[in-house]
């Protein structure tokens, strides 16, 4: 019942802001000046916003530096310690991680997800956008259809691709049956994809398993939506005349295409292919989700290794070691990306 | 600038507590520091049943808490055990803990390591809430002595609770369709009549769900032995042979694995997509609902053997086990499980749910007795509960659970050969008891 | 319209596939029992089964798992748009030290994987004694590095003339933040308010992490209630999952005509 009372409290307290819309604007304005006249009576502010900065940043740094900065204290100083044996362990954590071959054996699986999704998810999602950006109506509806995975939640959409991938009874696999081709154990397949489509001619343990493979599907599947909107976001920013003026001018579409629509849509890419390798390297749900954790390590990305070394094996040391690892390669790879890829980015 | 990073660094460092890296410290507690209750009110039961059986337990609680004053005890639902185990290891680094928590011996030793959980001993010998002679003897004698940890002062750092045994459930339709009067009784026969049911029907006779117990269950029957002292024992020869039998199965796609974590196998037996499945006796009731009213259709057997003269298999199953809170807390909890493994709610449970009762005087009981008459295969279970034998014990254990159901997922997906697997989770295991040491 | 048939073939064949799980999920929401875990390439139900959607909600309390997680869900996206408004803008529009080092350190929190942040956090909400509180399921998510850089890009989008005469007309940074500025950054601010309201809609792992209380449950964990051993019935959990996405899309639904115009593009530059 209180529930029900608290939303009668959210009804009435909108209705009435809404109903006194302009008194309120006028104390609102009425406040917010005595305030900022406040603040520039601040002696220190004659050169700069340093009072107005604290006070604007204190609510939101407040709260990132203790959930997000001091976990990274955190993990950096207790990768010093053997927490199992309850001894100071110095680089000892680093050391076992060099000659953890489950360590490598993450690295490589992060590595092929990455591998595989950021290129496809950037060219699927940049192809659609380009057609849809040439077709004009449906517009609204196709982009709608392609964003609707990427609002749903990573739990259920996995629940019913596991359902559909079932190994011996699945949708898929009923298909695959009445199409004539080999049914396959899809999420369980810890044999590379390449070993499969040679046919034994390439080794199982050579490149990534198929169980991996549809996990990359399912994230180019879940994660394209939202490059198509934001590609479709910059396409539209692009002035129709310097396209129409390529056009006159005798260039070819492809022309048009590599000479005026990629070098303006550039920082779009740049935000794209940053965001998009930052996420790769922290996947977890689908992993998580599509599969059971710590059950085979053709599936196990560092992401997932640290998850088990922290809630399974109760090596919280360790797990931190690894996550120290995993979060230096996150901020090498993106200052990279930076340098090499910031360079070709093309600014108005 | 400088200063500001130092700043913030400080912070960061005094907020999340420096000075307690992770577990260790938490480890060399004294005997006195306990564990904050989550619930100072309440003794909470961590537990991983649903639906119907959480409906039956939690009524046993209710009944429990209305039968006398003080602490009521709440059952709550937290997924499976796995699921169990890693809330629980997140909440011992918090030092925050429920009254008590299901889950495996495996688990036990590794909370019991970070010392979170009291040994029972104590009280078991209470005059006044303990336990008398002849009602220790009323239990099955495996079912209490995988509770007593040697490698941690041979305590009982947990108390049997939900037990059940391996099984092997038997699709009488398949069967019959392939020409077979009964279910093998050796592991030769399996494999025969895996064959045959293939080369009549088409099934793929066996659907295997990868899952260390079960595993742990058919090197016993294949007569071996998982560990002495704190060795693993996986390279003898019945973990290989156990090995070369699913690599068998699985090349001749006598056998195919489900999705681990899914019930599949269960579906797949009852739409006669399979002809065997391996659980826990505990899955009676639900495969019993799959099939209705075709009660001949289907049954439960002891699993194949090397040795049918000496048969063997897994007892596992949940034990239960009280964390150091509060005197109160560690209390109503102990006298909750009491309450539990009493006779007469014994019977109740393992009538209401598909586990075992875990007191021998219950197959007298009248409902039981009533019980064993309604179906050939009611009783089945029960009279393997003599050859039931558990898991190891060991601190470590758990995550050699972990490298058992990769290495039978391996072999069975072709990727290693048997030996070569044995010989590499020998050498894994072995390691992961000793890191854990 | 023919000019563009090959473009609309692809786009349909695309949109098939991309719906395809969400038509085979809600086609076996409705599915008896027997039909649900079928091997058949049938995709139509014998007969559609209405009370399969009683029978899910009977299963788990999702009444109250939506009401935790639409009260968790709106106070966070609420707080977000508060938090990086004025770390946007504070980032793009004043001057003082350190300005570069601390957008630094905020961008590097972006670099850290949740699940190692679990064990500090869980921690931290248990030194506060949040454990099995609202306030640890909605505070620790009510600032993130990605909103605040998204704002900060969009007022940095912002020609430079309106806060020149705005200040010429005597209008301090508040009333000009409050009162002009966010105005022109609705569309971004609506993008940072779908983010948030979905990244706490359909999170799990830290709700399970940080409660145990049943009546602390939210949606998502709703979904693992039918993965017991009681069987999966397929069905029941299509219908559940169907209806744990449901609130998402009407969402994106009515947000859409905003993040459409988003300058999320905008904000991109720079």
């Amino acid at each position: 019942m209180n529930e029900w009372f608290g939303l009668l409290g959210i009804v009435i307290a909108s209705a009435s802001i809404l109903a006194l819309r302009q008194p309120l604007v006028a104390i609102l304005d009425s406040v917010l000046e005595r305030l900022d006249s406040r603040f520039e009576r601040q002696v220190w502010c004659r050169q700069s916003d340093t009072a107005m900065a604290v006070t604007l940043l204190f609510p939101g740094l407040g709260i990132l530096a203790v959930f997000g900065f001091a976990p990274l204290i955190y993990a950096l100083y207790i990768s010093l310690f053997d927490t199992r044996a309850g001894a100071f362990a110095g680089p000892g954590n680093y050391v076992r991680a060099w000659h953890d071959p489950e360590f490598w054996g993450g690295i490589r699986v992060t590595i092929y997800y990455a591998i595989g999704t950021i290129p496809a998810t950037l060219l699927l999602s940049f192809g659609v956008a380009w057609l849809l950006f040439r077709i004009g109506r449906g517009r609204g509806f196709f982009r709608t259809v392609y964003f609707l995975p990427y609002v749903t939640s990573a739990v259920a959409a996995a629940t019913v691709w596991r359902v559909l991938l079932r190994p011996h009874s699945g949708y898929v696999n009923a298909l695959m049956e009445a199409l004539g081709l080999p049914t396959q154990l899809w999420l369980i397949e810890q044999r590379g994809v390449l070993h499969l489509l040679t046919n034994g001619w390439i080794g199982p343990e050579v490149g990534p398993s198929l169980a991996l493979c549809c996990i990359i599907a399912f994230d180019i599947w879940h994660a394209s939506g939202f490059g198509v909107v934001i590609f479709l976001a910059g396409l539209t920013a692009i002035p129709r005349e310097l396209e129409e003026a390529a056009i006159v001018d005798g260039a070819r579409p492809w022309q048009v295409m590599t000479r005026v629509v990629l070098p303006l849509l550039s920082p779009t890419v740049f935000f794209l292919a940053i965001v998009s390798a930052i996420k790769a390297f922290q996947a977890f749900n689908s992993f998580y989700a599509l599969t059971n954790t710590a059950r085979s390590t053709d599936t196990q990305n560092l992401v997932i290794y640290i998850y088990s070394q922290l809630y399974e094996s109760q090596n919280y040391g360790y797990g931190a070691t690894v996550a120290v690892c995993l979060c230096v390669a996150i901020v090498g790879l993106t200052l990279v990306q930076w340098r090499v890829l910031g360079r070709w980015v093309h600014y108005e | 600038m400088y200063r500001k990073l130092a700043g913030f660094t400080l912070l960061a460092v005094v907020i999340t507590g420096c000075g307690v890296p992770g577990g260790p410290p938490d480890t060399q507690g004294t005997e006195g520091t306990g564990f904050r209750p989550v619930d100072a009110n309440a003794a909470l039961l961590w537990d991983r049943q649903t639906l119907e059986t959480a409906e039956l337990i939690g009524q046993i609680a209710d009944e429990f808490n209305s039968s006398r004053n003080g602490m009521p005890v709440k059952v709550e639902h937290l997924g499976g055990y796995t699921d169990i185990n890693r809330k629980v290891s997140v909440s011992i680094q918090a030092r925050t803990l429920p009254a008590m928590a299901v889950g495996y011996e495996s688990m036990t030793s590794e909370y019991a390591r970070a010392r979170a959980v009291v040994p029972l001993d104590p009280y078991i010998e209470d005059p006044e809430i303990g336990m008398s002679e002849e009602d220790l003897a009323d239990f099955f004698p495996g079912m209490l002595q995988s509770n007593i940890y040697p490698q941690l002062d041979g305590g009982m750092y947990s108390f049997p609770f939900t037990k059940s045994v391996l099984m092997m459930y038997f699709n009488k339709r398949v069967l019959r369709a392939a020409g077979i009067e009964s279910p093998p009784k050796t592991w030769d026969e399996f494999l025969a009549q895996c064959r045959q049911i293939k080369e009549r029907t088409g099934v793929s006779a066996y659907a295997v769900d990868i899952d260390c117990s079960t595993l742990d269950g058919m090197i016993y029957s294949m007569g071996g032995e998982l560990v002495r002292d704190t060795e693993s024992l996986f390279d003898q020869p019945p973990t290989i042979r156990l090995f070369e039998l699913l690599a068998t199965l699985a090349k001749e796609d006598l056998a195919y694995r489900i999705q681990p974590g899914t019930y599949d196998d269960r579906e797949e037996f009852a739409r006669d997509r399979a002809a065997f499945f391996f659980r826990s006796s505990s899955h009676r009731p639900y495969t019993a609902a799959l099939f209705g009213a075709n009660t001949d259709d289907w049954g439960m057997a002891m699993i194949p053997q090397a040795n049918p003269e000496a048969p063997v298999t897994v007892l596992y199953g949940g034990n239960i086990c009280v964390f150091r809170t509060t005197q109160e807390h560690e209390r109503t909890a102990w006298e909750f499980i009491k309450h539990f493994t009493s006779p007469e709610i014994s019977v109740r449970w393992a009538l209401g749910s598909g586990y075992l009762p875990i007191r021998k005087s219950a197959a007298s009981h009248p409902d039981m007795q009533a019980f064993f008459e309604q179906w050939e295969f009611n009783r089945a279970a029960f009279d393997c509960l003599p050859y039931a034998r558990p898991e190891p014990n060991l601190v470590g254990w758990q995550e050699v659970r972990t490298l058992v159901e990769r290495a039978a997922a391996e072999v069975m997906n072709g990727l290693k050969e048997p030996a070569q697997a044995a010989e590499a989770l020998k050498r894994q295991a072995d390691a992961a008891i000793a890191a854990a040491r | 319209m023919r000019r563009h048939a090959v473009a609309y073939g692809l786009l349909s064949a695309g949109a098939l596939l991309t719906v395809f799980p969400f038509v085979w999920m809600v086609v076996t929401a409705f599915k008896p029992d027997s039909e649900a875990g079928a091997m058949t390439l049938d995709l139509w139900p014998s007969a559609w089964q209405w009370e399969n959607v009683t029978r899910t909600f009977q299963v788990a309390p999702f009444a109250l798992y939506f009401y935790n997680t639409f009260a968790v869900a709106i106070t966070v996206t609420l707080s977000v748009v508060a938090t990086s408004l004025l770390a946007g803008y504070a980032f793009a529009n004043l001057r003082f030290a350190a300005k570069n080092v601390l957008f630094l350190l905020v961008l590097a929190t972006m670099m850290i994987p949740f699940e190692v942040a679990l064990i500090p956090n869980f921690l931290i909400i248990r030194g506060l004694g949040w454990y099995n509180t609202y306030a640890a399921l909605i505070i620790p998510w009510c600032a993130n590095a990605f909103s605040i850089f998204l704002v900060r890009q969009a007022f940095l989008g912002l020609p430079k003339d309106y806060f020149d005469a705005a200040r010429i007309d005597g209008c301090g940074h508040l009333r000009f933040l409050l009162r002009v500025a966010v105005p022109l950054v609705k569309p971004t601010l609506v993008t940072v308010a779908l983010f948030a309201f979905l990244g706490s809609y359909n999170a799990l792992m830290w709700p399970i992490i940080v409660t145990s209380d049943k009546d602390m449950r939210v949606v998502q964990y709703g979904l693992t209630v039918f993965w017991g051993e009681g069987g999966v019935r397929v069905n029941l959990l299509m219908c559940a999952s169907a209806i744990v996405i449901l609130p998402t899309v009407a969402i994106y639904f009515a947000a859409q005509r905003y993040f459409l115009e988003s300058s999320l593009s905008a904000g991109i530059k720079g």
